[in-house]
């Protein structure tokens, strides 16, 4: 990748040269496609290679369960509270489970301080749609009383840093967070509910599923879990969310048209990325029992 | 807040479930025979702090801190353009502070209230005299604090102040001198630094002092709670020097990602 | 490299009738301080007798903030009287979010400044290298276009093709070959 970030990049339109980082700067997208020419991503990744992911579970200690996720430099912490609530009318042996996502200023200088932004809003309604369609939880199983108490369960999702491809991230740190929760034993007397002081309920999941996100260039480029800079050059993007099956659960796709070929590329690759992330769940669930 | 159509919502009302203490432990004692405390300190240690700066890619500096549950991340943004409309020959410089929804023992709301608001001053008013805004005509420094683990209120403020001043040197701003700031608590009349929830609970009041070791200043100080002059004073000299302690910190994981960058 | 000669904020370097403080550092009483994280460079300045000046030179640099030098900006918006721009180089040196600025009709060339019209001069998109003359108003640094070598640096047609200069005030699309008008500043 050398030979493209060393030199100065000349504008062959005009004789005016620029260095790389102002070149950057000025002309982003044509900055990518010089890359892209040359098979190769700014960064030094290839079109398929998904940056290291960890996950991190049980990081705070306030939380009933709780998870940290990195991708790369984007950091996701998901924490959940369980509280204790009415079960709405409709479903009364149904508890809640609210996920939110926060952009908050702290991880990109985009997001400014106050009310979420759209990007959030929209983020948190895609988590919402994904566990309700999914049936990734048996709401059920969160009732305490039948129409009288039922857990909620809070899962907040704070990003700290953003460098693209958050979503995934998201995702990986909710079913992780889930994974890690414990409930106190909960009984429901005279209209108040008692907890014992040990946690140890562990939630039953139905469906564990994880997202792997792409961003399309100039309509024929796929690149694999785009960085912050290639997600905001790329127009369009495309999102595949399988389960432990393979089978789909979702697809998002925003912006131009692409061949069928390239959504069936997306969703093999969607399943082989189900499988690393498994593992890596897998190895900071081993991480946390040395611990204990 | 109901109604509130920007955020996934909830039942309206839930509360925390009571938990049924399984045995009957009675006042916890907060030192033991030695004069220690429940984790092995003695009255004047404060935690070990863990630092590092550089984490948040996208920010202009910034800094992590970890004082064993107690977490604190700090991202610094510009000198960037003021939004505000008047000519000003000085910088700006905007802090805020946030405790996210799991923080805290009970759920936080997430939209900011009241008590984020005022510590947002407070950290505003313990940087502001390090940093030289004299030299950043037109721009606005933004701190911003993520509380992700809060463990004890005075300690966070404390580890906010010392987690915040490094992450603006991180971020290449010119200033006077870093800011370390540390808290202790006064219990039965004995001052324990550094208090930790527990012992936060039983205090009858608290000092946060933020001070400038290479200058000798303080930069900010706030006492709460009923307490003797004198023990203050004892107080105001063992966190001047517990900041020296921590001053060593800042500067050994400044040094620390000048080392990592040049290799 | 030399870790030994890193210095953090507010470390002592020495007495300041010792040395001439540089950037980097300041003096309060009789010493001088580092006011960055970075590298102690003592350097002799020849200027008036021997002084030796301590600087500190920034390990990273803070995010440039326009001052009176070159920069690189786009046009954003025209009106009949200025030109606004967001500033997004200054110095060669990228600024990580953009300011704006303003060019106004009395700024865009150095001869015959009544007769300047904005819209012959720049169109929104255009990439332009300019100079800072004044911290401007509340919102805006004032930014001047009168030398030769300022100017738009790459502009595109209506086609949305780029363009090359062909004059100092004009510019030609590489594939209608229709001619525009620029203030271009000349390739150096």
């Amino acid at each position: 990748m050398g030979n493209v970030t060393n030199e100065n990049i000349i504008n062959l339109n005009t004789a005016i040269t620029f260095e790389a980082e102002t070149f950057r700067r000025i002309q982003p997208e044509e900055y990518l496609r010089r890359y892209i020419q040359q098979h190769v991503r700014p960064d030094g990744r290839s079109f398929n290679h998904f940056r290291k992911t960890t996950v991190n579970l049980s990081c705070i200690t306030t939380a009933d369960g709780s998870s940290m996720v990195r991708i790369g430099n984007t950091t996701v912490i998901c924490g959940i509270k369980a509280e204790v609530s009415e079960p709405n009318v409709n479903f009364p042996k149904e508890g809640y489970l609210v996920p939110n996502v926060d952009l908050s200023p702290i991880c990109s200088p985009r997001f400014k301080p106050g009310p979420p932004s759209e990007q959030a809003q929209v983020l948190s309604e895609n988590l919402n749609k994904l566990l309700k369609n999914s049936k990734v939880i048996d709401l059920e199983t969160l009732c305490i009383e039948e129409g009288k108490a039922a857990w909620v369960l809070f899962a907040d999702l704070v990003c700290v840093n953003y460098d693209g491809n958050v979503f995934d991230a998201c995702v990986i740190a909710l079913m992780s967070a889930l994974m890690n929760v414990r409930l106190p034993e909960a009984v429901y007397e005279d209209g108040i509910v008692k907890a014992t002081e040990e946690k140890t309920i562990i939630l039953g999941l139905i469906r564990i599923t994880y997202s792997a996100s792409f961003a399309m260039f100039d309509g024929q480029h796929l690149l694999v879990d785009p960085n912050e800079m290639e997600e905001s050059i790329t127009k369009d993007g495309i999102t595949v969310v399988v389960d432990e099956t393979g089978k789909l659960c979702n697809i998002w796709k925003t912006g131009s048209s692409c061949s069928s070929e390239q959504l069936k590329t997306c969703i093999s690759k969607a399943r082989d990325r189900y499988a690393d992330i498994t593992s890596i769940i897998e190895i900071a669930k081993q991480a946390i029992k040395k611990i204990e | 807040m109901a109604g509130d159509r920007r955020r996934i919502q909830g039942p309206e009302v839930t509360v925390a479930p009571i938990i049924i203490k399984s045995s009957d432990k009675g006042k916890i004692q907060l030192t033991d025979a030695n004069g220690q405390r429940r984790d092995g300190r003695n009255l004047e240690d404060i935690r070990p702090i863990f630092l590092k700066t550089g984490l948040i890619s996208q920010a202009n500096g910034s800094a992590y801190i970890e004082l064993r549950r107690t977490k604190i991340a700090c991202g610094v943004y510009g000198p960037r353009q003021t939004k505000i409309p008047s000519f000003s020959g000085k910088g700006n410089l905007n802090c805020e502070i946030k405790f996210t929804p799991f923080s805290c023992l009970k759920r936080r709301q997430p939209y900011r209230d009241a008590q984020e608001k005022e510590l947002s001053q407070l950290v505003f008013e313990a940087l502001a005299p390090s940093i030289r805004l004299d030299l950043l005509p037109k721009s606005t420094i933004d701190i911003y604090i993520s509380v992700l683990e809060n463990d004890g209120m005075a300690s966070c403020f404390a580890a906010a102040i010392t987690c915040a001043s490094v992450a603006v040197a991180d971020a290449g701003i010119e200033m006077l001198d870093q800011v370390a700031a540390c808290s202790a608590s006064y219990i039965d009349g004995d001052i324990y630094m550094d208090s930790d929830l527990v012992e936060e609970q039983r205090e009858s009041g608290s000092l946060v002092l933020s001070y400038m070791p290479s200058l000798n200043e303080v930069t900010h100080i706030l006492q709460s709670g009923e307490v003797e002059v004198s023990l203050t004073t004892q107080a105001i000299e063992q966190c001047t020097d517990t900041c020296s302690k921590i001053y060593s910190v800042m500067n050994h994981s400044l040094l620390e990602s000048v080392k990592n960058r040049i290799q | 490299m030399n870790t030994k000669n890193i210095v953090t904020p507010g470390q002592r370097l020495g007495f300041a009738q010792d040395y001439v403080a540089g950037p980097g550092t300041y003096v309060r009483g009789n010493l001088l301080y580092a006011s960055v994280v970075g590298m102690k460079r003592v350097s002799k300045q020849t200027a008036e007798g021997e002084t030796l000046v301590l600087t500190v030179s920034r390990e990273k640099q803070q995010s440039a903030i326009p001052e009176v030098c070159s920069l690189v900006s786009k046009v954003i918006r025209i009106t009949p009287k200025e030109a606004v721009v967001s500033i997004m180089v200054v110095d060669n040196s990228p600024c990580k979010e953009d300011f704006q600025g303003i060019i106004r009709q009395q700024d865009v060339r150095a001869t015959e400044r009544d007769k300047v019209k904005i819209h012959e001069s720049f169109r929104p998109g255009d990439i332009i290298r300019a100079e800072v003359i004044s911290l401007g108003d509340a919102r805006s640094y004032y930014l001047s276009t009168a030398k030769n070598e300022l100017g738009v640096i790459y502009a595109q047609s209506i086609e949305g093709a780029a363009m090359i200069p062909i004059s100092w005030q004009e510019m030609q699309c590489t594939k209608t070959k229709a001619i525009e008008l620029r203030k271009c500043a000349k390739p150096f």
